[in-house]
This record gives structure tokens, sequence and C-alpha cells, in this order.
């Protein structure tokens, strides 16, 4: 590895991320010029090094930003500090996305040669056009034989309005190419400007919590410079600490004696508290700082919601310490405690969305080795009360007395779906189905539309995105953003077992789709929840009305009917397999319900 | 001090369609048999010579197939057998027999050497049922070889099989019949248990053949305790049924808790200790000690399999090691698993047909103690 210089000429320096829609090769193409930069070693070289978390590197995905400074001698005979910031692709983290190209003055939009431009390309060069990014389209996998080029660079221009003659073909995966991206990045893109003599002003773009260190803040030195041993004041959070450290990331932490303006690094103080290091915030000096802060920043606000129960009991406090600790790396994962009367006591858990809820969940189990029951995901819902009060609801169970209810309130979205032109009706008629309103639609290309529909997030959260990729054969892509909150006729559908009202399954529905959701509910519970000692009625009901109901037949015959000698050995361990497998299910009241139970809605068929 | 003794014969000329169990296929002729046998008259003797013989009242010839053991190595074992246990007190000798593997002179020798009851493996009178089952017999075969044996065997088991896929109410209730008319002692029960990996499993996952669904299969299990106990022969176990007088005394013995000594592979033996705990081992295997508390446990759940089931004071000795016992068979109660009736609790109709439901609540009491 290289040495790095004292202090570069803020001329020398270049800001830049990668965009891309999800496995578009983003990641193999950071891997990559780590590699040509001569950053890593090629023994150290592991697939996708910016990656890190294990979920991250198995589902193909990132979650959190990351900074790499490379040096780079490019074709002019200078070497050059390159700051590359790979940013989560998914549109559940846009806003950090939006903190990340704040951080850069250039991006490097990856569309694969064989996909072209999709939902999140749309969603992040649009990002990246707001920010007033320097873009350089690049078409990746064109070592595949499915690669057209020419289809992509039409599909750039039309669809995202960025003049594609230049974009540069590459393979990330064979290297082709790949030299020409730091040259383009070099040449087009602005070096930093910003006045070092100022005060300090710094942009937190990311943070992660270190066992040892802290909280280990990501920014980008606008103004003045960042040394240890300052009193620094964060600006949104109102908090005056010390520097510990500052340095750079090669890709592992590099301390350095200062961070320019310009310049990209970490920074360590003494917060060990997540909270209070917020992305979006601006750092500046205890005394004598800047007062305005930078632009953009907002608070992050969970938007789906799922109760969250151990399968056991006796794990409630080993659940408590798991999203503790994530949430020391995730301070967009809000929770609070709750209790519910078929699950006992779990956390009601607020997500940024849909791929955030997932990944928590699986992280949850997986790390922790934790046995969960997750609710099927609800919204926040504004229900105005007959005497004027605005309540705020998380949960189905928390839905006052009708007769108490003024009107409700749901979130909508935006979403932008891109699809090939045989599929626009296929998308028509599950959007209508799922209450969206057609907003526009425009073929970007000859083989791709994009459609604009206004939809409750409820609807998305069930199963939007799923049935949108099985009923376009995995063409769809799929963006979404918040839109505004709507008035909407809003009833609580509860399930009842055994003629129980089981708080956990109970949901909130259109009240004209009560009936036909309350109905294919009551279906698939009957397939999901196991035959039991005695009959199980399963009943769907609107404030106490019975809309629908089906019924879990008694169990006939469970035995083993030979045990002899041998066999009573057998017979036994056999008896106890069969305790643990119920072990894992929820008993309640006499019923033994499975977890999956708790997510059928997301499966029903319509 | 071990009262019942297990020889384990793991050979058949093919393995049934259902076949799970341990048992290899062989030509008549294997030299495998040959070393088996010799191996089984070794430990025979080294059994006898430690004395462990000397109290066995019942025993049991079981595979497998005995009687594609071959005549003469079956004879061989019944000889060695005859001169090591005390044939005087064994008050039930079985020798479990396949219908195309029985001859008239196999059953001579045996009845000769002191066997005294034989178990016939018949599963169907249904031909087409017999073949989905991969057996090797007809039912004309069966009936022949049964009335065959009579002139030497005066206890007679029958083993049927109901479930199986294509079998109906009508053809079930053909088989029942048939057995009776050939006026057997004894009868066995069972609904068939497709095991995966088996090839009848594999048929089923195909969609070669379907499977008796579960209600069916109950319907099944309660016909047929219907036609037998109407014809005199009370259920005395889940899957046993016999003429009053006529229970078999080495099964028994394994769902009452004594101890039992097998031999050959696979053979499973037990002992209770003089501690109270109890050790049950597999043939040349380490033994797996049960508790006090998981031996009471044990009795109390093989008990409900039979029709006597529990005492209250069997029930009430117990509760000194498994202190929720009470609590648990007043839940069963509740549950219709069991019923009280004369100081004993019985399994009832759902008990029999939700067995593991109901062994398994009552073995879980091992675990709270």
């Amino acid at each position: 590895m290289r040495s790095l210089p004292k202090r570069v000429d803020s001329s020398l320096i270049r800001n830049f991320s990668l965009i891309a829609h999800i496995d578009h090769g983003k990641s193999t193409l950071a891997d990559r010029i780590l590699q040509l930069t001569h950053t890593i070693a090629e023994r150290d070289m592991m697939e996708q090094v910016l990656d890190s978390m294990d979920i991250e590197r198995e589902r193909g995905i990132t979650i959190k930003s990351q900074a790499v400074r490379v040096l780079y001698d490019a074709a002019d005979g200078r070497s050059y500090q390159l700051n590359l910031i790979d940013t989560p692709g998914h549109v559940d983290f846009t806003y950090e996305v939006s903190r990340s190209l704040a951080a850069c003055e250039g991006a490097v939009l990856v569309v694969d040669a064989t996909q072209g431009v999709e939902a999140q390309t749309i969603a992040n060069a649009a990002l990246a056009m707001n920010a007033n990014l320097e873009i350089i389209p690049v078409i990746n996998k064109i070592d595949l034989p499915a690669a057209d080029i020419e289809r992509v660079k039409g599909e750039i221009e039309e669809g995202l309005a960025i003049p594609a003659e230049h974009a540069l073909a590459v393979s990330a995966k064979t290297g082709e190419g790949v030299h020409d991206i730091l040259e383009a990045v070099v040449r087009r893109v602005p070096p930093p400007t910003g006045n070092a003599a100022a005060p300090l002003k710094a942009l937190i773009f990311d943070s992660y919590y270190d066992a040892y260190r802290g909280v280990v803040a990501l920014v980008r030195i606008v103004d003045g410079e960042l040394r240890k041993g300052q009193n620094i004041r964060l600006l949104a959070a109102g908090i005056t600490t010390l520097v510990e450290e500052v340095g750079v990331r090669r890709p592992a932490n590099t301390a350095v004696d200062e961070l320019a303006a310009g310049e990209v690094g970490y920074l360590i103080t003494g917060l060990k508290d997540p909270r209070d290091v917020k992305v979006g915030d601006t750092v500046t000096l205890a005394h004598g700082g800047a007062t305005e802060p930078l632009p953009g920043y907002r608070d992050v606000k969970p938007m789906v919601f799922s109760g969250i129960f151990p399968v056991d009991g006796d794990q409630y406090e080993g659940l408590r310490e798991a999203l503790d600790k994530l949430a020391l790396n995730d301070p967009a994962l809000v929770y609070e405690p709750e209790t519910s009367h078929a699950l006992g006591f779990g956390f009601r858990v607020g997500f940024l969305g849909l791929l955030h809820m997932e990944v928590v969940k699986e992280r949850l189990e997986r790390e922790f080795d934790l046995d969960l029951v997750a609710t099927a995901p609800s919204v926040e819902y504004h229900v105005f009360t007959t005497n004027g009060e605005l309540l705020t609801i998380h949960t189905p169970q928390d839905m006052p007395d009708a007769s108490t209810i003024e009107h409700i309130e749901e979130p909508y979205l935006t979403a932008t779906v891109l699809i090939p032109p045989e599929y626009v009706g296929a998308v028509m008629e599950l959007s209508v189905a799922r209450r969206g309103s057609f907003k526009t639609m425009v073929y970007l290309s000859e083989n791709t539309v994009e459609m604009k529909w206004e939809i409750p997030l409820s609807e998305l959260v069930l199963d939007y995105f799923d049935q949108l990729k099985s009923r376009t054969r995995g063409y769809a892509s799929l963006d979404y953003e918040f839109s505004s909150y709507h008035t909407a006729s809003l009833v609580r559908l509860d399930i009842l077992l055994a003629g129980k009202p089981v708080d956990a399954l109970s949901f909130i529905i259109h009240k004209d789709k009560a009936y036909e959701r309350g109905n294919a509910l009551a279906i698939k519970l009957k397939e999901i929840i196991p035959r039991q000692l005695f009959e199980v009625p399963i009943q769907a009901a609107v404030g106490g009305r019975v809309l629908a109901r089906t019924t879990v037949k008694a169990r006939r015959k469970d035995v083993l009917a030979k045990c002899y000698g041998g066999d009573i050995t057998r017979k036994r361990k056999l008896l106890e397999k069969q305790k643990a497998g119920k072990k894992r299910m929820k008993s309640i009241g006499n019923v033994e319900v499975p977890q999956e139970a708790f997510m059928a809605l997301l499966k029903i068929d319509e | 001090m071990y009262e019942l003794l297990y020889i384990h014969l793991p050979f058949c000329r093919q393995r049934c369609a259902y076949c799970n169990f341990v048992t290899e296929a062989v030509p008549e002729d294997d030299p495998h048999m040959d070393a088996y046998l010799e191996r089984l008259m070794r430990d025979i003797r080294a059994a006898a010579h430690a004395g462990e013989l000397e109290h066995i009242r019942t025993m049991y010839l079981g595979g497998g197939t005995p009687t594609h053991f071959g005549h003469a190595r079956l004879v061989e074992l019944a000889y060695l057998l005859s001169l090591s246990i005390r044939l005087e007190q064994v008050e039930e000798y079985t020798v479990e027999a396949n219908p195309d593997s029985l001859t008239p002179a196999l059953a001579k020798d045996l009845y000769a050497l002191g066997a005294n009851r034989l178990s016939v493996g018949v599963q169907s009178f249904v031909d087409s049922e017999l073949a989905v089952l991969g057996r090797l017999h007809t039912a004309d075969q069966a009936a022949q070889t049964i009335r065959e044996s009579r002139t030497r065997f005066e206890n007679l088991s029958l083993d049927l099989i109901c479930g199986i896929p294509g079998q109906t109410e009508t053809s079930w209730q053909y088989s029942l019949e048939q057995a009776l008319s050939l006026e057997p002692e004894h009868l066995s029960i069972y609904p068939l248990q497709v095991d995966h990996g088996t090839p009848l499993a594999q048929a089923i996952n195909s969609g070669a053949l379907s499977a008796v669904d579960e209600d069916s299969q109950a319907e099944m299990l309660e016909q047929a305790a219907r036609v037998l106990g109407a014809q005199g022969y009370p259920r005395y176990e889940v899957a046993s049924y016999a003429r009053p007088g006529y229970e078999s005394r080495h099964n028994t013995g394994y769902w009452t808790g004594v101890s039992y000594l097998g031999i050959g592979t696979g053979a499973a033996s037990m002992r209770n200790t003089l501690e109270g705990t109890r050790e049950r081992w597999l043939c040349g295997e380490e033994p797996e000690l049960l508790s006090a508390s998981e031996a009471a446990a044990e009795d109390l759940f093989l008990a409900l399999r039979m029709s006597r089931g529990v005492s209250n004071t069997q029930l009430k000795e117990a509760s000194t090691l498994l202190p929720q016992a009470l609590n648990v068979f007043e839940e069963l109660q509740s549950l219709g698993l069991v019923v009280q009736t004369n100081q004993r609790y019985l399994p009832t109709e759902k008990g029999w047909l939700l067995g593991n439901e109901l062994y398994a609540r009552v073995w879980a009491l091992a675990e709270g103690s």
C-alpha cells in the first residue's frame, strides 16, 4: 500500500459516488477500483470489500455507506486523491443516499448492460442531479452475451436526460474499461470548492458504532479543517464534544493529523450514543464556529411498523439487548415495548421501509440467535377523534373505538414502476386493486415504460412488490417516495380463534376490502394452523360483526401403533421431537399457532 | 433380572415397500446368515453362562422375517435356546412368520423345540393391497399357511394394516372378516405409516399412489375396534386385540416395565436397577440411563397404551417422583384423552387415536421433575 502524502492541493482531490439500481454491479466495480489503485493488496482482496456486513454480502446489497480514499496516478502525470463513496442502493435509504451524494462533486452512474435503466437508476440519478453532481454514465457487464449497449445508451438519454454518447462501456468483473472511469472522474468531476480559511463546517454523511471507539462518523469537510483535540459542536444535535481522532479509510481506518476543506474521512469523538451523531448533521467548532448548518438535514422517520415478539418469553431480555446493539449501527431503527395478549411482551419496531424491516429481522434471528414472531407490517395512521384530538397510531390495537373517530388519514406514496410495455395492463390491474390512483405514464424507450401511481403505503407494505414482480415475470422495478396523508374509510379487522380475538392478527384495512381480505385471511389461516385436539373456528370480524368464518377440523389420528422393545426409546425421542416442534408455535389459549400465521396477511392470494 | 428374551433375525427375502426396520434382503443361501447364526449362538451361550437367562418366562423370535432365516438355521437356533432356557417356566414363546416362508415342516419343528405361538404377518386379505405393500404372498397363501400351522399351534396371532393406498372401508371390512374366519387368538392392527425414503413414500410423492387421509385412517381404526370387539376380541392395547386370556404376555411385559434382554443386531434391552433407575441399550451399544422419574413417566405413558390404563395407586406412587402427575392427568381428562372409572384412568377412543398427544403430555412429566 502506498503511504499517504502529507497534504494535497484541493485541485488534486475528487469526491465521487457510485450509484446504481440493485444488482447492477456497483460493489464489484468498487472492488475493482480498490484493486486497480493498489489500495488493497491482491492477496487481501475479498469479494466486495466495501459491503462489510454479512447480510450485505449475502444479499448483494449495500446498506451502509462507505468512504474509501484511493490514490490514482492519472494519464496527465499527476497523482490524485480520489474519495470513493459507496452508497446504499435501496429506496428505503434514500435520505442516506442523498447525504452521501451531498459529500461529492461527481457520481458514476452504473447501469447494467443487460437490464438497462431501472426504477432505482432513475431515483438515484435524480438525487445526483438535484445535488448538482457531474454524472458519468457507465454501462457495466458488457462481458455478458445479453449486453445491449446501444439500447441502454438510448434509455439513459431518453429516460434520464443524460447525454450518453460518451457513456463508458465496462466490465467490473473482468476489469475492462475501469481505468477509463478513473480518468473520466479526474477530467470531468470538478475538484471540491471550499474555504480553507473559514470556520470548520463538515457534513456527517454516515456513522457506525465501534465497540472500542464509540460512534465513528464519516464526514466531508466543506470549509476549514478538522483536527484532533478540537472542541466541536454538532449543530442539529446541539452537542459539544472533543475530537479524539480523525483519519481516512483505506479501507482500514488510518489516522491523520487533520482533514482539510474538500477532504473526506472519519471522525471519532467521545460520543457513545449513535442517536447523537445524526446523518446530515453539521460539525463545526464549539467556539467561533459556523452558525448556519449545511442544508438538507432532516430527522429520519420510520414508515413501517411491526410487532416483534420472542417465541419463548424468556428471550424478551435477549431481544431488548439485541435491538439496543443493532440500533448502535442503525440510528434509524426505533422501538418501544409492546404487550400483546396473544404474543406476550415484545417491541413495536419502526423501520424505514420493507427491506430495512427484513434485514433487521434477519439480523436479530441470525446474529443474536433469537426465535421471533413478527406481526404483519403496519403504517402510521392519523386518527382524528370527535373531540378534536389527533392520535398517531402505529399498531391496530391502539385504534380507538369507532364511535370516537371523526376521520382517519393514512400515508400515500408516489410509486414509480418501470416495466416493458406489455405489462402495463398487469400493473394497472394490480395497482387499482391496491387502491392506487394512476398519475402518469411515459415511454422511456421502446422497451421501457415509466408509470407513476399514488398508492397507500399500507397496501404497498403488504405484498405489492412481490405481486408486481410475479405479474411482470420479474421485469418490473419499483421506487417510491412519501407523498402525503389522505382521508380514508378504514376499519380494524379482528381475527378470532376459537371465539377469542387474537390482537396480534388484527389489521387496519379499507372498509370496502374488509370482506374480501378477511375471507382470504381466514382461508389462509386454516391452511397454516395445524389440526388440534379440538375444532378451531377462525372468524374475521369488524366491530364485532363476523364477515367470514373457516374451521380447522379437530385432529383425528396421531398415533404410531407399533411400540415394542426396540421402539420404546425411538418412540420417546419422537414424542420429544414433536414437542420441540410445538415449542416453535405460539400457544394462544388452547390453540397452537405457527409463527407464519402472523405474517399470513402478506401471503394471501387474491 | 431379565424376564423376557428377544432374538432378532434381521433378514428378509425382500424389503416391503413401507419397511423402515433394521433388516437386510438376502437370498436363502446367503452366507451372511450362517455367520450371523454363529454370532447369535455365541451370544446366547454367553448370556446363559452369565445366568442372564435363568428367569426368562417369555421369548420372541422376531425380525426381519425369522422364517426366512431358513429351516436348518432356525432349528439349530431353537435347539440351542431349548438347552439354554428353562422351557418349563416359559409361558409364551412366539415366532414371527411370513406366509411365503413358513412351511408345515418348519412349523412342526419349531413347535417340537418349544415355540407355542405364531405371529403371522398377513397385513391384508386383498391381493392388490398386498401388492401395494410389496408383500410376496397372496391372500390365499396366507389362509393356507395359517390353516396348516393350526395342526400344531393353538395360539395364533395375525397382523393387519389399515390405511393402505387403495384400501376402502369395504375392503378393510373384508380383510377383518377373513381374518376372523381363521379364528386367530390374537390380532394386531396397525395404521400404515409411510416413512420418508421408503419406496412407498416415493410412490406417493410421485403421485403413482395416493395416501389415505387422516380421517379415513381414523375411521378404519374405529371400524376395526368395533368389528373385533363385537366378535369377542376386546382391545387390550392400542394396536392389540385378543380373546380373553390370549393377550401377549411378552408384549405386555414391554408395556409394564419388565426387564428384557435382546440379542442380535439392533435388538433392544432394558434393565431396571435396584436404585429405581433404568437402562436401555441396543445390542452392542452403550446404555442410556433413565432417572427414576423418567422411568416412572415412561411406565405411565406405556400403561396408557393399554386398556387397563393407570390405577390411582400407580399414579399416586408416580407422583412422588413426578409432582405434576395428578394435575396432568386431570388435564388429560378435561381434554377427553382419558376417563376415570373404577379408580383407574383409561384411554378414551380419542386417547387411542391421538396417542402421540397423550403419551407426549405424560412423558413431558419427566422434564418438569
